[in-house]
């Protein structure tokens, strides 16, 4: 005869996000490595003298006791491992890994194994708040989470003959996920030309590990450009807006006038000082 | 889900217990209950209550300035005088003014948000009184020296202070946060990570 299931369980997990429920309790999304995502009940966690509520943050890494309940769990303990403290210090770094998060949230279903999607979740987080590159943890992270979650984008050979594509010749379908040789591109609707160096870089992120990845250098421009086309396609597969992705663009776009005006403000005064130009 | 009550589903007790129901933080049972408490108090109450509802919905505005909500603009905070009109203390909701005035430590001006940035929420800086903000200093405000962003210390609440930085650090504007620590009656063996850094790092002299 199989025994009862334990009627309080602990787990690794995530906290990808949470909404309230009533007076001072919140329902927690949380990513497990083997119970994938899964909704739990934190009772009195909005109460200033809550022992947990510090440990459910979005983005903190934590071991967590959950007691079996009617429709869902409910969290008894919860001991934070990793906070990743850094991210909460610098405006980009935490717009990513809002982003990372919310990108985890979307492409899971609640109990369905996450292994894999877990560690790329854990690396990211580890990535960001040890200072790398931004889009090189950005873009890696899509990558692979899209490999493990069955959505690999095709990025050597044409959807439609199977032919390799040369960069400098190649469409790109973001609603399909891949590339189209210009033989058959021109079939097909939704089809837009795609950019030769961003392939280039997005092949190699594909295909290298992360430190040979983390060797290419980025302008500016390309990185914008890499972001415009990873962030379309993962809007076509999650068939929502990521309002973390149009966050990210908020906020640099704040930055780019907070330089602006500095820049100005700065001629103004060489100009006021009589200081010739460097 | 409302359970059936005899008669249609249009009747006075069924619109008012599906109207209880749509309010935050009230399930099934509790929009029953009070309905029931709602018929079988005096009539009075009854219109009273109404009355209460109606006029609130009627006379409240948002604080031109402010934007907190008041029955009249501008709002006791912004009219009086004898504030302290060099700092500006932003906060996410209504109540958030009433928790920090009720404190008595500030005697500033206010700004409410309406809300926090939540991008997967779907909330923008767009939702929220941001431009009302940036504009009241462009124009009227023009003597605030700080602005103390209090927001939540929750993740939230950060991005929604860093992003409120960006904005206003370029107009020679001070941008504060509110410290961050042990809250009154805390127990060290419980704090998280974040708090307890936070905490050590703002440490003050005995």
């Amino acid at each position: 005869m199989p025994g009862r299931p334990p009627r309080v369980t602990k787990t690794e997990a995530i906290v990808l996000r949470y909404r309230r429920l009533g007076e001072a309790d919140r329902i927690i999304s949380l990513l497990t490595p083997h119970r994938g995502k899964i909704d739990v009940v934190a009772r009195g966690v909005l109460r200033s003298r809550s022992k947990m509520a510090g440990h459910l943050e979005p983005g903190t890494r934590l071991e967590v006791a959950l007691a079996a309940g009617r429709s869902m769990d409910i969290v008894t303990q919860a001991q934070g491992l990793d906070s990743f403290g850094a991210l909460r210090n610098d405006l980009d770094r935490l717009s990513t890994a809002m982003y990372v998060l919310e990108l985890a949230d979307r492409l899971t279903v609640e109990h369905a194994d996450a292994h894999e999607l877990y560690g790329h979740l854990h690396n990211a987080l580890v990535r960001l708040a040890r200072g790398d590159g931004l889009q090189l943890v950005a873009r890696t992270y899509e990558l692979a989470v899209l490999e493990a979650t069955g959505f690999r984008p095709e990025l050597t050979v044409c959807l439609g003959c199977s032919e390799p594509v040369e960069a400098s010749h190649a469409w790109w379908s973001a609603i399909e996920g891949g590339l189209y040789c210009g033989d058959c591109a021109g079939r097909r609707p939704g089809i837009t030309p795609m950019d030769a160096t961003v392939l280039k870089v997005l092949r190699a992120y594909q295909s290298q590990t992360y430190e040979d990845a983390g060797r290419i250098r980025l302008t500016d421009d390309l990185a914008a450009r890499l972001e415009s086309t990873m962030h379309a396609l993962m809007h076509a597969i999650v068939e929502r807006e990521i309002g973390s992705a149009r966050f990210i663009s908020t906020t640099r776009r704040a930055r780019v006038n907070a330089e602006a005006v500095r820049s100005a403000s700065e001629v103004t005064s060489d100009v006021i000082s009589g200081e010739p130009e460097a | 889900m409302i359970p059936d009550f005899p008669g249609s589903n249009t009747s006075p007790i069924h619109r008012l217990i599906d109207a209880f129901h749509r309010l935050p933080g009230i399930g099934p049972k509790t929009a029953q209950r009070l309905a029931y408490h709602v018929l079988r108090a005096p009539e009075e109450e009854a219109r009273e209550l109404a009355a209460a509802l109606i006029e609130v919905k009627e006379s409240i505005v948002l604080c031109e300035h402010c934007q907190n909500l008041t029955d009249k603009s501008p709002c006791n905070i912004c009219a009086e005088m004898s504030r302290d009109r060099t700092v500006i203390c932003v906060v996410e909701e209504p109540l958030d003014v009433l928790a920090i005035d009720r404190a008595g430590g500030f005697k500033g001006l206010f700004h409410v948000l309406h809300g926090v940035i939540s991008p997967s929420d779907g909330i923008g800086p767009e939702d929220l009184k941001v431009e009302e903000l940036l504009r009241r200093l462009r124009d009227r405000d023009t003597d605030v020296e700080e602005i103390i962003v209090a927001t939540n210390p929750n993740l939230e609440g950060e991005a929604t202070s860093m992003y409120l930085a960006r904005l206003l650090r370029p107009l020679g504007l001070r941008v504060t946060r509110l410290a961050r620590g042990l809250p009154a009656g805390a127990d060290l063996e419980y704090a998280d990570d974040v708090t307890l850094g936070r905490a050590m790092e703002f440490r003050q002299e005995v």
